[in-house]
């Protein structure tokens, strides 16, 4: 009797297994908490203070959440006014400073973004993305 | 005696099934191809209600601030069918930028859908690097930025200026169609000093778009750069100089 309980538990078990494995391989690719950040240029909190006044915060959210509030020292810069902040951005930094950058969420890639175009196009070396974003500094302030 | 919990764990799985509500997507993810001169691109997902249950929308949420999403109604009738429009404002993005946009509804079946869009936004102007720099007492020679017009995009002639007289800037045009060349130097690396150049090309007429290249003289690390204004310097590269 117990043995015939556990079975039909163990079938309807793997039956639920079935549609999970097939939604699982089909949006492989579309999980939308997915970092596309990779692990290397990610930093977390405890380390981005042990690096003292070396840093330099790049706040990657919209400007509306900028003027609301941001890091103490953060510099705006988005897409949506990229050409005109990032001259105002490069006139503060420095190559002795790493710029860390971050947006709302860690689900949110705007900052993997600017980070992204930070390095490629502006040729940037020592460019992260913190993890956790805004919440994890708010959460730790 | 394995009936008995058989046939009731059957009920519950596929008895829902028979009677309920059907959101069906026409497609869950959309290419959208904006042009130069849009400021906005648009996605349409389509929906059609195939069961025979209303369905409401309790949420339409998307992954960024850059990018709206609403829905024409509430509620859905059974047969009705109807779209989410999803804006994304362009900005200064540029390449692919994929948004995804989270359904969520009172259809147990589709509880969560997410939509993507992959709005694919043409590069006018590509700038490699947008940013070039000499330590203090470093020789104070040209750096080279490449320019390169956008596929099928008509840009003949690139006009750059700045409001700093410490550097010189010249543009040139390069080895094939749509290709510049532009060289910046500084007049002396004594002194720190930043500049930041405005790049027009001639196309759009209607529409001048302006991109920017900062340049810099750096001095002791972490050192303040003074912010300096001066008469406008400009040159131009066109076909024939």
């Amino acid at each position: 009797m117990k043995l015939g309980v556990f079975r039909q538990a163990l079938l309807l078990i793997l039956l639920a297994e079935v549609p999970a494995i097939g939604q699982a391989v089909y949006f492989r690719h579309k999980i939308s908490w997915q970092s596309r950040v990779p692990a290397t240029q990610l930093v977390n909190l405890p380390t981005v203070r042990t690096w003292g006044a070396n840093v330099l915060w790049v706040d990657a959210r919209a400007s509306d959440d900028y003027e609301t509030d941001h890091i103490p020292g953060a510099i705006s810069l988005n897409e949506d006014h990229w050409n005109e902040l990032l001259p105002q951005f490069l006139a503060q930094w420095s190559a002795d400073r790493k710029v860390v950058v971050y947006c709302s969420a860690q689900s949110c890639n705007l900052a993997g973004e600017v980070a992204r175009r930070l390095r490629d196009e502006a040729q940037l070396k020592n460019v992260f993305v913190l993890e956790g974003g805004w919440e994890e500094w708010v959460k730790n302030r | 005696m394995k009936a008995i919990y058989l046939i009731p764990a059957a009920l519950l799985l596929f008895l829902p099934a028979l009677a309920r509500a059907d959101l069906k997507w026409e497609q869950t993810s959309v290419d959208v191809n904006p042009t130069v001169t849009d400021k906005q691109a648009v996605g349409h997902f389509k929906y059609q209600n195939t069961g025979d249950q209303p369905v409401h929308f309790k949420s339409v949420k998307t992954s960024c601030g850059c990018t709206a999403a609403r829905s024409q109604q509430d509620q859905v009738a059974p047969g009705e069918k109807g779209e989410i429009t999803a804006t994304l404002n362009i900005g200064d993005r540029v390449g692919q930028q994929v948004k995804t946009i989270t359904v969520e509804t009172d259809d147990p079946a589709h509880a969560t859908t997410v939509l993507t869009m992959k709005a694919n936004i043409p590069q006018l102007l590509e700038l490699q690097p947008t940013f070039v720099f000499w330590q203090a007492g470093e020789e104070p020679k040209a750096k080279t930025i490449s320019a390169r017009v956008g596929k099928d995009i008509p840009v003949k002639e690139l006009q750059i200026t700045t409001q700093n007289n410490q550097f010189e800037a010249k543009v040139e045009k390069g080895s094939e169609p749509g290709v510049f060349r532009i060289d910046i130097k500084p007049k002396e690396t004594k002194t720190t000093s930043f500049a930041t150049f405005t790049v027009r090309p001639d196309y759009p007429k209607d529409a001048q778009k302006a991109f920017y290249i900062s340049a810099r003289v750096a001095g002791a690390p972490g050192a303040a750069v003074p912010p300096a204004a001066a008469p406008v310097a400009a040159a131009s590269a066109s076909p024939g100089k």
